[in-house]
């Protein structure tokens, strides 16, 4: 019941505060409108695959991956993929550096290497998309082979010939289906303004100490575990109720895409909140004085920023790349990218488990904290 | 009865001891005044009382039980009026009562009706569904009563509850405490108002450094100062007084310049005017007029103390 009156409270309060609402709900649907529109060619044409020219050598000495290799690459000639063989005298990296093709491939006995034109990013990715889509199906074949060999050749006549365009595809998301600009800021903006759940998180405790009526909470007869439980219960419930509603508008008025597994996105969305309300909470009770709202916007700002709320994130194994996987918002973003787009959960499930995981430790550094402290 | 005791209560910041060893009692029915400048420990010692410090050392008994055994006993029987103001400013006044009693574990018509009851009570009764935010000083010093006393506490304790606000606010604040009291209320009021205190008080303690100095009635302790005589000099060039070669006239306990006035607490047994009006006018001060004090809670904490309580 204290912890049922607390929660209360605390949404009653949020909801006549009315900065709080507006900053929950008009600067999403805004940046939203902004984004959406203003980005929108960004997303409409993907890049060509016809911009791509792949140089190769094959030293492999192998006649298997040689005949699939050829297959390969008539497929790909037919996706408009110019495939060419190296001529002598030519040096592959040179070619690829001097921009003449987008990649280099080698193909040897024991592998195969890939030299992707730093210039061209977005067209060798795709490249070794595809290339690893190749290895992939020609590693299973070879394992395929050694048991029994006619299996293999089936894997290998296969992959030519009907699945061909899978090559291709693997590297988009779904050819058929992929987010507009509105869609994409729908999802994005919606994770960051879960996120920025993290600063009421670190306002929950230390406004009831500026207001003094911490004063009255630990002189009432009520156990300290209530009034936690109350106060974050009530917290996550008004945030999430903000992201409820963007989700909503978002997909009423600009008719964004959410997909149909709504149970999924709003359990992602849901663990988010979580995540960010323990997050601000734990900072508030780690941090002393007046700066856990600034690490906390600080914090909101790089994940937001990193995380893809702006403008996409390409993971490219340099330092902002591997920075992106710390953002919160990436994990949710491709949670529900995946959830949405490719009917694909796998990613969802690891986000709730992080978002879960990493918010349990949260509270529990904020409960042991409280436990010992004399004040709220 | 003794609705509290205090025994050995020590509680230390640090190295810093804000209250030191202290030993107190407060019986059923009594308004009881803490009397302290800033600093002494008022506000440490009664959030103690009320569980939001932990002692570092003695003992605190509510209504017989130790506070260390049963706290939830403790709780519910302690009503507390903090010296901030302690409200939600975006919940009405009747939702702000109604959120705290709550917490008492009153519920529906009962808590209502409780509710109304405090409200009507601090004259907040046609507020209820106004917010805090467009309330006066007084107005907002008063629902801070009413939240501390819908549960009603046996014991309310009030922590300078009379802060800046204005005469009217703060009469009704002083009738209030003693109707409280009249219906059956024991009081702890904490201030730095002399003449409050001396008011509505029945008991007093007096507390400097975080010990209790001097304890009982007004007349006990006004009795304390009637061998020491308080003579008031106004004086116009205090700049140049030197309250040194004051001090060291014959018979003199304690001198200090407040602005133009001059207090100086002598042994009542020594007649030493003629002598502090000599050094003055050596001095070349110019004296404006003198007159003797009667005892009052003012000059008790002087003499005491060496301070004025509030500087
Ligand atoms: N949490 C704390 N940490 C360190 N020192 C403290 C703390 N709380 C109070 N003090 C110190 O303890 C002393 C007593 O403070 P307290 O608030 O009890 O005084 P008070 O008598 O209520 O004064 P006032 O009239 O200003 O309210 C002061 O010197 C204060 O600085
Ligand atoms: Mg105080």
């Amino acid at each position: 019941m204290n912890v049922y009156n607390i929660a209360l409270r605390e949404i009653k309060s949020s909801l006549r505060e009315p900065r709080t609402m507006l900053f929950m709900l008009a600067f999403p649907i805004v940046l939203m409108l902004i984004l959406g529109t203003a980005l929108s060619n960004v997303f409409s044409n993907f890049t060509p695959v016809d911009n791509i020219r792949l140089l190769y050598s094959n030293e492999s000495g192998q006649p298997q991956l040689t005949q699939y290799w050829e297959s390969f690459s008539q497929e790909m000639g037919r996706q408009g993929i110019d495939i060419a063989p190296i001529a002598s005298g030519q040096v592959g990296r040179e070619q690829v550096r001097e921009g003449q093709y987008t990649a280099y491939v080698e193909l040897k006995a024991d592998g195969m290497q890939l030299y992707g034109s730093s210039k061209q990013s977005i067209e060798s990715n795709i490249a070794q998309g595809m290339l690893t889509a190749f290895a992939d199906r020609y590693n299973l074949a070879a394992a395929a082979f050694r048991s029994d060999p006619s299996k293999a050749e089936a894997i290998l006549a296969n992959a030519g010939a009907v699945t061909g365009g899978e090559f291709i595809r693997e590297t988009s998301l779904n050819p058929n289906k992929s987010p507009g600009s509105i869609d994409y800021y729908a999802i994005a903006m919606t994770t960051m303004i879960a996120l920025y759940a993290a600063i009421s998180g670190s306002y929950l405790f230390r406004g009831e100490r500026t207001r003094h009526t911490a004063i009255r909470l630990m002189a009432a007869p009520i156990a300290k575990g209530e009034l936690f439980a109350g106060k974050v219960i009530g917290c996550t419930l008004i945030n999430f109720l903000s992201v409820l509603v963007v989700v909503l508008f978002s997909k009423f008025v600009f008719q964004a895409d959410w997909g149909s597994h709504y149970g999924i996105v709003f359990l992602v969305l849901g663990t988010e909140v979580v995540l960010a309300v323990s997050l601000g909470l734990g900072v508030g009770y780690l941090v002393q004085g007046e700066s856990p709202r600034a690490v906390v916007m600080i914090f909101t700002q790089i994940a937001s920023f990193v995380g893809g709320a702006y403008f996409p994130v390409e993971s490219d194994g340099s330092f902002m790349g591997v920075l992106t996987y710390l953002s919160p918002l990436r994990w949710a973003n491709t949670a529900l990218i995946g959830a949405i787009y490719t009917d694909d959960m796998s990613a969802a499930w690891q986000t709730i488990g992080l978002n879960v995981g990493i918010a349990a430790a949260f509270l529990l550094i904020s409960i042991v904290i409280m436990r010992k402290r004399e004040v709220l | 009865m003794n609705v509290l005791e205090i025994r050995n209560l020590t509680k230390k910041f640090g190295d810093f001891i804000a209250v030191d060893n202290m030993s107190l009692n407060v019986r059923e029915g009594e308004i009881f005044g803490f009397l302290g400048a800033n600093g002494a420990g008022k506000s440490t010692t009664i959030n103690m009382i009320s569980s939001l410090l932990r002692s570092t050392k003695g003992e605190i008994v509510i209504l017989g039980r130790s506070i260390a055994s049963d706290v939830q006993f403790a709780k519910m029987n302690i009503g507390i009026v903090p010296q901030d103001i302690a409200i939600y400013e975006d919940m009405t006044a009747y939702e702000n009562v109604s959120f705290f009693a709550g917490l008492y574990g009153l519920r529906g018509a009962h808590l209502k009706e409780r509710t109304e009851e405090a409200l009507n009570f601090v004259g907040l009764g046609d507020k209820q569904k106004s917010l805090p935010k467009n309330f006066s000083g007084g107005m907002k010093r008063r629902l801070n009563i009413a939240c501390a006393i819908a549960h009603r506490p046996k014991l309310i304790i009030m922590d300078e509850p009379t802060v800046g606000i204005d005469p009217q606010s703060r009469n009704y604040i002083l009738n209030s405490v003693k109707q409280l009291n009249r219906m059956g209320c024991t009081i702890i009021y904490t201030s730095h108002y002399m003449e409050e205190v001396e008011e509505i008080c029945t008991r007093i303690a007096i507390v400097d450094h975080g010990k209790i100095i001097a304890e009982g009635t007004k007349e006990q302790l006004k009795a304390i100062v009637t061998d020491t005589k308080n003579v008031w000099i106004e004086v116009r060039g205090g700049d140049h007084l030197n309250i040194n070669s004051v001090k060291h006239i014959q018979g003199v306990l304690s001198v200090r310049l407040d602005d133009h006035m001059l207090k100086i607490s002598s042994k009542g047994e020594i007649n030493n005017l003629n002598l502090i009006l000599q050094q003055l006018i050596q001095d070349r001060i110019e004296i404006r007029s003198i007159e003797e004090q009667a005892p009052n809670l003012e000059t008790v904490f002087l003499t005491l103390t060496g301070r004025n309580l509030r500087d």
